[in-house]
């Protein structure tokens, strides 16, 4: 198998990762929206650690996403 | 009818657009946008030779980081006037920025408590700064316009425009970039500053350092206790669990190490990601398309700024804290 042809093959397999941020952060949604309805004075509270959150389990995806363009454009 | 509609040099808003959507498919049809050479180092624009330094290379993303400074002390120049002027209520820009401080601070205070106005000035210098950065990215002109150089790699063939403005053009035939050979790539003059990874470690450096730097001075000697825990390993007669809780004491050094590297992936992943999907929506679909991902990197840019000053301001609080209190 030549190197570039390597190289696309492992990018996208690089990008499966994002499955585990996917669902990362549908459940940390899935249970601030559950905190907003069970006290809506707390809304402000909630959504400031549920966005702090979502960055960090985007930031996994990112993680995956820059290995896949490490992989395509260095080396 | 009545109320004035929104218009600029005379014409109203919306033949402003209209004629500017035309402009813009005609222009896309007769010069075709070609995909850049994308590479994760910046691209260098001019070295000089300095006495003691040697061979200097002044790169695209130093552009923008003076750019980026510039703005900035424009911004900070013109509230100062609305400050000196006493006033309580300022108006226009002044009240915005106002705004913006005030959230920040209210945050700043509700985590960190007594120690906001030390931490304060951290959150907000690199929410701000790292949002220039990042809506740098926006401005038609940054990553497009440059000078154009020989290849040294697959390139495109180069037409004249006007007078010494040249544009690249999509290569007409396979077989004529078979020896790649006189073909060319564009370099530009602006790169977004937190495509480059330089940037973004620097600011994760300076981050992480400033939060055991405020440790240290708010906890005393004591704070370097959360990484070699001895208190736990003296115990270790009444409770033979003093062991593992040294070593979580030193597996904290090396959650700092991540912190450092996840703070500068993060940024670099986020925005250079950005950059590449708009370069290929705007050379597959040049017309529409890129104006729904624009709207996506406003977004990104904004969240990816403030989740960075957002991390810093919660990891100081952290540090400053202590782990007793709870």
């Amino acid at each position: 198998m030549e190197a570039d042809a390597a190289k696309l093959i492992g990018a996208g397999l690089a990008m499966l990762g994002t499955i585990g941020a996917g669902l990362g952060i549908g459940i940390l949604v899935s249970g601030a929206v559950q905190g907003i309805a069970r006290n809506p004075d707390a809304s402000g509270d909630v959504q400031t650690n549920m966005i702090l959150g979502i960055a960090f389990a985007e930031a996994v995806a990112i993680y995956c996403l820059v290995v896949a363009l490490l992989i395509i454009f260095v080396g | 009818m009545d109320r004035p509609r929104p218009r600029i040099f005379r014409i109203p808003n919306r033949y402003l657009v209209l004629i500017l959507l035309v402009l813009g498919f005609l222009a896309a049809r007769i010069y075709h946008p070609v995909l850049p050479h994308i590479q994760v180092a910046p691209e260098v624009v001019f070295t000089i030779n300095l006495p003691i330094v040697g061979t200097f290379a002044w790169t695209n993303t130093m552009t923008a980081m003076v750019i980026a400074d510039v703005i900035m002390l424009l911004i900070a120049f013109s509230v100062r006037r609305s400050v000196r002027s006493g006033s309580l209520v300022p108006k226009g820009f002044s009240g915005a920025i106002e705004a913006l401080i005030e959230v920040l601070y209210n945050m700043t205070e509700s985590t960190a408590g007594k120690w906001a106005k030390k931490i304060f000035p951290w959150f907000g210098a690199i929410t701000v700064f790292v949002l220039i950065v990042n809506w740098t990215e926006l401005i038609p002109g940054v990553d497009t316009v440059g000078k154009i150089e020989l290849a040294k790699e697959h390139g495109n063939p180069m037409q004249q425009v006007f007078d010494n403005v040249y544009t690249i053009m999509p290569a007409v035939d396979h077989e004529e970039v078979e020896n790649d050979e006189g073909m060319f790539t564009l370099i530009p003059f602006v790169r977004t500053l937190s495509t480059d990874l330089n940037f973004t470690v620097a600011l994760a450096l300076i981050s992480v350092t400033m939060t055991q730097v405020y440790g240290y001075q708010a906890l005393g000697p004591g704070y370097f206790t959360k990484y070699l825990n001895f208190k736990a390993l003296w115990n270790f007669f009444k409770n033979p669990m003093g062991i593992i809780d040294f070593g979580v004491g030193l597996l904290e050094i090396v959650s700092e190490i991540s912190k450092i590297l996840s703070f500068s992936f993060r940024l670099f992943g986020n925005i250079f990601a950005g950059t590449v999907l708009l370069f290929v929506i705007g050379t597959l679909v040049p017309v529409l398309a890129p104006t729904i991902f624009y709207l996506l990197e406003v977004f990104v840019g904004l969240i990816q700024a403030f989740v960075f000053g957002m991390l810093t301001m919660v990891f100081m609080s952290q540090a400053m804290m202590g782990h007793g209190d709870h």
